[in-house]
C-alpha cells in the first residue's frame, strides 16, 4: 500500500510542472499564438523565482518564501513572453522561429545574469528547500487519501489544481474565454463583432507565460539542490501534453497525469519488486507517453481540435 | 555612410578593449585559464588556483589568471594567448573542456609548458590523441576514490548502498567500480555474509537534474537505501533532493568536497586538484619536467582521497581513513580500473547487485 502512495506522490512531482506548463501552452495556442518558447520561459520563470529565494532565504522561508517567488515567477515569465508576443503578433513574425530564438536565449541569458549578479560568479543558483510539507494539518489525517494527497507534498500541487480549475472556467464559462476562443479560430470574425484580436492575443501569451514561469519554478524546488539554467525539456514535453489533451484543460489534466504516472514508473520501477520482476525493460515504460502520444495523433488529426487559426498571423485586410 | 561609420565606430571600441587587456605589466610567470567557471566555483578552477597560488607564494613567483570571454575553444585560445603575451611561462588549464585547445596551443607556443588538470589533449572529433613535450595532462585513478568511498560506507554501518552515475563516460565508471569493491572488501573485512550488502546501480545519461533522477532516488531511499554514491553532476542535486525529502538518508558527492550544497551530503569522493597542480609546477622548477607523458594521480601520490573535513560519517573516524589511505597507497587492495565492462562482471560475492539499465 505505502507503494501505492509513494507513487502517487512521486507522480504529482511529474504531473503538476507539466500540467500547468501545458495549460499556459492551451492560452496561447487558443488566442492563435503558437508558443513553443515554453522551455525557454519556465528557464526564466525559474531563474528569476530560485535566484528571488536565494536573496531572501536569509530573512524568509516556508510557504510565505514560496507563495513569493511563485509571484515572481509569474511575472518575470510575463514578462519574458513578450518578446514571444510582440515579435508574434505586431511584428506578425513567424511563430515557430520568435519561440526558438526565446528557447535558445533563455539557458544563456540565465547563465550570464547569474554570473554577473552572484558574488561567487558560478552558474547555479543554490537554494535551500524549506517548502516541503511533511503533512498537511487535518486533511493529512484522513485515512489512504490523505496519505496519497497530503503528505510528502508542495503547496504548488494545489495550486495546480486551483490553476486548472480556474483555467476550465475562465476559458469555458466566461466571456474572456469566448472571445479567446474566438481569435484563434477565426481572429476576423471575432475582429468584425468587435473584439479586439492584439489585445486577446497578447493576454493569451501573457497567460501562457505566467503559467510557464510558475511552472519552472515548481520543476525546479521539486526536483533539485540548485538552479541550472535548464529544465531538462520539461517544456517540450509540456507541448506533447497540450496536443495530446487536444487544447482541452481537462484533457490536458488527464493527458499531464498519465504522463507523470508513466514517467514515475520508468524511473522507479526498481524499487518496486513486482514490477521490477517483470522482464520487461525500463526501456519500455519511457517510451509508452510518447508512443501513447503518436496513437492518439494517428486516430484523432482528421478531427483534431486545434485551433484553427494557430499559428497564423492576423491581417485586418484578410478575408 | 552612416551605417558604415557605425560599424567602424563598434570595430575600434571592441579592439580598443582587447588592446586593454593585452598589454599592461609584463611577466606573471603562472598563469591559470578558467574554463566556464571562476577562480571561486568551489569546484575545478578553485581547486587548482589554490594549488598554484600555495606554489607561486612559497617560491615567490608572480601569478595572474584569465577569464575567457565565453565557454568555446576559440575564447580558451584567446585568453591562453592573452597568458602568453603576459609572459607566462607555464600555464594550468582545468577541466577536460580544455583538451582541444590546448592541443591547438601545444603547437603554436612550443616554449610554453601546459599543464592540462583531468584530460589529456585530442582533437574535436577525438580522432588523434597527441601529447607534446610541453604539455602535461593529468589523470585520475577515480577507482581508487570510489573505493574509498564504497569502503567507508560498508564500515559506517551502512549496507544498503546505492550508485547514481551520469553519463556512462570511464571516470564515471570508474568511480561506480572503485565504489562497488570497496564495499566489498569492507563487507569481507567485517565478517558479513555474502550478499548481505545491497547496491542499486544506475547510469542517468545525462548530466542534469531531472525529475526522473529525483524518483529514482526517491524510490530507492524508499526501498530501504541508505546511501547513494551521486556521481554525475547536477544529477546529484537530484540525488539531494530526494534525500532531503526521504529524512535520514545520505549522500556521498562527488570531485570535490560537496558538503556545502546538502545537509545529506556525508562526505565526497575527491581528486586532489591542488596537489595536482602543485605537483606539475614542483617538477617543472625542479627541472623534472615530464611533458609529452600523462600522469594518472592516485593515493600514493595524493591524488584521490576522501572528503573528512566536513564529513558526517557516524562511526568511520579521521583515525580509520588514515588507515585505509595508507592500505590504498601500499596496494594493500587489488582494485579493478576498467571501464568496458560491466560493473556485474567484477564479480563480487558480498555485494549484490542490482543493476537499473534505463
Amino acid at each position: 500500500m505505502s507503494t501505492i502512495f509513494f507513487l502517487i506522490q512521486q507522480t504529482m512531482f511529474f504531473t503538476i510542472p507539466l500540467m500547468v506548463v501545458a495549460l499556459g501552452g492551451m492560452f496561447s495556442e487558443r488566442s492563435g499564438v503558437i508558443n513553443i518558447a515554453l522551455e525557454g520561459i519556465m528557464i526564466m520563470g525559474g531563474f528569476f523565482s530560485i535566484l528571488f529565494i536565494n536573496v531572501m532565504q536569509g530573512t524568509l522561508s516556508g510557504q510565505l518564501l514560496l507563495i513569493l517567488a511563485i509571484i515572481v515567477a509569474t511575472i518575470s515569465g510575463a514578462a519574458f513572453s513578450m518578446l514571444h508576443a510582440y515579435a508574434a503578433i505586431n511584428m506578425k513574425a513567424d511563430q515557430t522561429i520568435s519561440g526558438t530564438a526565446l528557447n535558445m536565449l533563455a539557458p544563456a541569458l540565465s547563465i550570464f545574469m547569474a554570473r554577473m549578479i552572484q558574488p561567487s560568479g558560478v552558474q547555479q543558483i543554490q537554494f535551500t528547500n524549506t517548502f516541503r510539507i511533511e503533512k498537511v494539518p487535518v486533511f493529512g489525517d484522513i485515512p489512504v487519501i490523505g496519505e496519497m494527497f497530503f503528505q510528502n507534498t508542495y503547496i504548488t500541487t494545489y495550486l495546480g489544481v486551483a490553476i486548472l480549475i480556474i483555467s476550465a472556467i475562465v476559458l469555458f464559462k466566461t466571456k474572456f474565454g469566448l472571445r479567446l476562443r474566438a481569435c484563434g479560430e477565426h481572429p476576423q470574425a471575432a475582429d468584425a463583432v468587435g473584439v479586439s484580436v492584439y489585445k486577446m492575443r497578447y493576454s493569451g501569451v501573457a497567460i501562457s507565460g505566467m503559467l510557464a514561469g510558475i511552472g519552472g519554478l515548481i520543476f525546479v524546488v521539486t526536483t533539485s539542490t540548485n538552479f541550472n539554467a535548464n529544465v531538462a525539456g520539461y517544456g517540450f514535453l509540456a507541448l506533447a501534453v497540450l496536443i495530446f489533451g487536444q487544447w482541452n484543460p481537462y484533457r490536458i489534466a488527464g493527458a499531464a497525469l498519465f504522463f507523470g504516472f508513466m514517467k514515475t514508473i520508468s524511473a522507479t520501477y526498481s524499487s518496486i519488486p513486482l514490477l521490477y520482476n517483470l522482464p520487461i525493460t525500463g526501456y519500455f515504460y519511457k517510451m509508452i507517453p510518447y508512443i501513447a502520444t503518436l496513437i492518439v495523433l494517428v486516430f484523432s488529426s482528421k478531427k483534431s481540435q486545434s485551433p484553427k487559426a494557430a499559428g497564423i498571423p492576423y491581417d485586418q485586410g484578410a478575408r | 555612410m552612416k551605417k558604415v561609420l557605425l560599424l567602424v565606430l563598434v570595430f575600434s571600441l571592441v579592439l580598443s578593449m582587447f588592446a586593454g587587456c593585452g598589454l599592461g605589466k609584463s611577466g606573471y610567470e603562472l598563469a591559470l585559464v578558467t574554463d566556464l567557471g571562476t577562480i571561486d566555483d568551489k569546484s575545478f578552477n578553485q581547486g587548482s588556483w589554490e594549488g598554484l597560488k600555495k606554489y607561486a607564494d612559497e617560491h615567490k613567483k608572480t601569478y595572474q589568471y584569465y577569464q575567457p570571454g565565453e565557454g568555446t575553444n576559440a575564447a580558451y585560445l584567446e585568453a591562453i594567448d592573452l597568458a602568453v603575451k603576459g609572459g607566462a611561462k607555464v600555464i594550468v588549464t582545468p577541466g577536460f573542456l580544455f583538451e582541444v585547445p590546448i592541443y591547438e596551443a601545444q603547437k603554436k607556443y612550443p616554449e610554453v609548458m601546459f599543464v592540462l588538470v583531468d584530460g589529456e589533449p585530442h582533437t574535436e572529433d577525438y580522432a588523434t590523441y597527441h601529447t607534446e613535450k610541453n604539455v602535461q595532462p593529468i589523470l585520475y585513478a577515480e577507482e581508487e576514490a570510489g573505493f574509498m568511498a564504497g569502503y567507508a560506507a560498508v564500515k559506517d554501518g551502512f549496507t544498503k548502498l546505492g550508485f547514481q552515475g551520469g553519463m556512462a563516460v570511464p571516470a564515471v565508471i570508474r568511480y561506480g567500480h572503485g565504489f562497488a569493491q570497496g564495499a566489498d572488501v569492507a563487507a569481507k573485512e567485517m565478517g558479513l555474509a555474502e550478499g548481505s550488502i545491497s547496491l542499486m546501480y544506475n547510469y542517468s545519461g545525462d548530466f542534469a537534474a531531472s525529475p526522473e533522477s529525483q524518483a529514482r532516488a526517491a524510490g530507492w531511499y524508499k526501498a530501504g537505501t541508505e546511501v547513494i554514491f551521486a556521481c554525475g553532476g547536477a544529477v546529484g542535486n537530484s540525488v539531494m533532493a530526494a534525500a532531503e525529502a526521504a529524512g535520514g538518508k545520505f549522500v556521498i558527492g562527488v570531485d570535490v568536497d560537496q558538503y556545502a550544497e546538502s545537509e545529506t551530503v556525508i562526505s565526497s569522493a575527491m581528486k586532489m586538484l591542488g596537489n595536482s597542480v602543485y605537483q606539475a609546477l614542483e617538477a617543472y622548477y625542479n627541472k623534472k619536467w615530464e611533458g609529452g607523458t600523462t600522469w594518472v594521480l592516485n593515493a600514493t601520490n595524493d591524488g584521490v582521497g576522501l572528503a573528512m573535513d566536513n564529513a558526517k560519517w557516524r562511526t568511520f573516524s579521521a583515525e580509520d581513513y588514515n588507515t585505509l589511505l595508507k592500505a590504498v597507497q601500499d596496494k594493500a587492495f587489488t582494485i579493478n580500473n576498467k571501464s568496458d565492462i560491466g560493473v556485474t562482471d567484477l564479480g563480487l560475492t558480498y555485494v549484490n547487485i542490482t543493476e537499473v539499465t534505463d
